[in-house]
């Protein structure tokens, strides 16, 4: 991002950080490697709620059925939306309460295109080449701004934590998307300069120590994949399932990969589910409910979910439904970029 | 000529099985058309409104009375029902068990494992009554093991304070001032004996070997070294809590969870961010006010307030879950809304009297509704029959069956 000079001071638990006068606040904080509850970094999910103690922000993009009328009067704001007008004291209500711990700060890094690969249909991988190493945690995501356009666009890093110095994307064109159709799938190349910035989310580990199951549409398995490593190497013996669901099997990549670690990790079971091409060799219809008839209770399990809204709100009732307690599921909140 | 007693006849009509099925009804009206009214059945003064509600509560001009049906189910002193230096030692004695801090230090050991055994019990069934099968053994069995009850079984408490209850509000009297059915006390003066029967060797117990009980503390607290307070003394003040504290807990789960059964994308959001609970909690006491009408105030003085002329010597009783429908304050407040502007509410009182267990009594319904969401989040209203609530001084749902796929 454009650096503007730090104007203002935000204040929050012990930790002040500088926050420019255009700077959202949420920025400022990850900047300063101060840790605070975020997700979709778009001012839809509300994860980054925060009060405003003392001071003045203007609430900016904030959509109104984020941030209600009542909610602003009462001080509240989108960390992802707000900008200072003032010095700012903030403060976290609830649970949320954990934050200011300190987590990997954002950076901006200018990488380098290493691989541009078709994978399957409307799908590629783009690897990055960092100048330095990038600190973050398995599913976590990036921001790529699309050269000369100012637009920023969210991809989730298919790498574990310790590959750091090439990131790994899964992109799906979108016909007429300024990213995808406009640049990554027509004028992007190999040895390319590319905007990187980030980490961004909370998609990552959690403590949890029972069966995992993971659910990826399209290009939502990108995540899964780095979180299903990690999840491996901590503990060989864990039970994770994960469902790619996909159109049909031209969608499907990575799948030696997956029996890779199939063969490897005994616990380890890779499903792709087709729900619109069917054919012999893979099952149809709908990942969320392949895992509702292979799974007769999710009791003590955690879930993990990446893609298209539907599919993720299809996931959480499936997940309920078999009953993972709610606070074990997990979901990547961005929207799908186009 | 208008004179206010031509325009309010309708009150003579109003009877007490009308306000236990259901007492909004009355209440508007009272709202809108006498806020400060003396209701025949009632034998009393009555306050709907929020405005009133919280002017009596806080005024100089009033202090604490008990109902005349509630003075004959707990006797005296009751810490509802006292003030000046009574009070003051009778609040001094149980607060110190009811500050944050000190609850905070416990609630979560206390509690949480009561809600997982109760869940347990019927999670894989598929299908229970929650008033029944959680929502009062929770609170019960979290209030009786605070108390020192341990051992006694969650039913015998829950089938007290529904008797105590039934005494409490048999609140309706004669034009001659007298109770209107005697017999209706009868039933809980035999619990009252069961529970001297159960809590007299406790306490005498307790009374040679102090113990982490907060009946035990009552006896000792701020007494000189060698002495107890007198057992008759507290006696009223455990029957308070035995209502009270054992039952509201429970109504107020149960309430709060036929709110949001009511509102299922509520429901839903509710499930899927436990944060969101004690908001949820907090709408659920003002939706159904478990302690809908069951305190009181007299007049220290006489007072003009409303339109109304008290001389001294007046009660009023306060209809906090009347006020906490009062369109004043909020927009359609029949409507259970877990985002509607969270204003304060009315159902933990307010002023001198104001409940001493409202922090533990919000953790109490919190912790319950977080176990009972993370065990069974797939859980559905069984939608063959209406909920039905009752009561006019303590209110909440009669039962409540759901079900879920196993």
């Amino acid at each position: 991002m454009t650096s503007t000079a730090p104007t203002f001071g935000a204040a929050l638990g012990d930790r002040t950080v500088p926050c420019g006068p255009d700077q959202p606040l949420l920025d400022a904080f990850l900047r300063a490697g101060v840790w605070m509850p975020n997700s979709c970094n778009q001012g839809t999910c509300g994860t980054c709620k925060l009060r405003v103690v003392r001071g003045d922000v203007d609430h900016r993009d904030s959509p109104a059925d984020t941030l209600t009328a009542a909610e602003r009067a009462a001080g509240l704001a989108l960390a992802c939306q707000a900008r200072p007008r003032s010095d700012l004291t903030l403060a976290l209500d609830g649970p949320a309460a954990a934050a200011g711990r300190t987590a990997h700060p954002l950076r901006d890094l200018v990488g380098t295109v290493v691989e541009l690969a078709d994978i399957a249909r409307d799908t590629r991988r783009l690897r990055i080449a960092l100048p330095e190493p990038l600190a973050f945690d398995a599913g976590q995501y990036v921001e790529l701004t699309v050269p000369g356009s100012g637009v920023r666009r969210q991809y989730s890093l298919a790498n574990t934590a310790d590959v750091d110095k090439v990131l790994e994307l899964h992109v799906r064109l979108v016909p007429g998307g300024a990213a995808t159709a406009g640049w990554i799938f027509d004028s992007l190349g190999v040895d390319d300069e590319i905007e990187v910035t980030g980490p961004f989310g909370d998609f990552v580990l959690d403590d949890a120590e029972g069966p995992m199951v993971m659910i990826g549409g399209g290009t939502g398995l990108a995540p899964l994949v780095g979180l299903a490593r990690t999840a491996l190497a901590r503990d060989p013996g864990r039970e994770i399932h994960l469902y790619h669901g996909v159109r049909g099997a031209a969608d499907l990549y990575d799948g030696d990969a997956m029996a890779e670690l199939a063969a490897r990790y005994s616990g380890f079971r890779f499903v792709p589910v087709l729900s619109h091409e069917p054919d012999p060799d893979h099952r149809s219809g709908l990942p969320t409910d392949a895992f509702v008839e292979d799974v007769p209770s999710a009791r003590g399990w955690s879930g993990w979910l990446c893609g298209p809204p539907a599919m993720v709100d299809a996931g959480v009732k499936a997940f309920k439904r078999r009953r993972m307690a709610p606070r074990l599921i997990h979901r990547e909140n961005f929207t799908p970029a186009c | 000529m208008t004179t206010t007693e031509n325009d309010l006849g309708w009150l003579d009509d109003i009877t007490m099985s009308q306000l236990e099925r259901n007492p909004y009804p009355v209440y508007e009206r009272l709202r809108a058309e006498a806020p400060l009214a003396y209701v025949p059945v009632l034998g009393s003064y009555v306050a709907s409104t929020a405005e009133l509600c919280r002017e009596i509560a806080t005024s100089p001009d009033f202090e604490a009375v008990i109902t005349p049906a509630g003075g004959r189910t707990f006797g005296h002193p009751a810490i509802i029902g006292v003030n000046g230096d009574v009070h003051a030692d009778l609040r001094g004695m149980v607060e110190p068990q009811l500050q944050p801090v000190e609850v905070d230090r416990w609630v979560d050991d206390l509690v949480r494992p009561i809600a997982r055994r109760y869940v347990e019990a019927f999670e894989n069934d598929g299908r229970a009554e929650l008033v029944a099968q959680y929502a009062e053994p929770v609170s019960v069995r979290s209030l009786g093991d605070l108390l020192g009850l341990t051992d006694v079984s969650s039913d015998t408490l829950r089938d007290w304070f529904a008797r105590l209850n039934r005494s409490f509000t048999n609140a309706a009297m004669t034009a001659d001032g007298e109770f209107a059915n005697p017999e209706g006390f009868l039933d809980a003066d035999r619990a009252k004996e069961e529970i001297k029967a159960a809590v007299d060797p406790l306490i005498d117990r307790w009374i040679t070997e102090p113990a982490d009980t907060a009946i035990s503390h009552w006896l000792h607290d701020g007494m000189p070294p060698g002495k107890t307070r007198d057992r008759e003394y507290i006696y009223p003040t455990i029957y308070v809590y035995l209502l009270g504290a054992m039952q509201e807990p429970g109504h107020g789960i149960a309430s709060t969870l036929v709110g949001l059964f009511g509102e299922p994308e509520q429901f839903e959001q509710v499930v899927d961010d436990p944060a969101l609970i004690p908001r949820a909690i907090a709408e659920g006491m003002r939706w159904t006010s478990p302690i809908w009408s069951a305190t009181a105030r007299i007049t220290t003085t006489d007072v003009h307030l409303a339109g109304v002329d008290l001389p001294k010597g007046t009660p009023v009783i306060q209809s906090y879950g009347s006020a906490n429908h009062d369109t004043g304050l909020y927009e359609a407040p029949t409507r259970f809304d877990l985002h509607r502007p969270p204003l304060p509410h009315l159902a933990f009182g307010a002023g001198r009297h104001a409940c001493a267990g409202i922090y533990y009594a919000n953790h109490v319904m919190r912790i319950a509704l977080e176990e009972l969401f993370e065990a069974i989040p797939n859980m559905e209203r069984d939608t063959s029959a209406e909920v039905e609530f009752w009561g006019w001084g303590f209110r909440g749902p009669t039962a409540l069956p759901v079900t879920w796929e196993v």
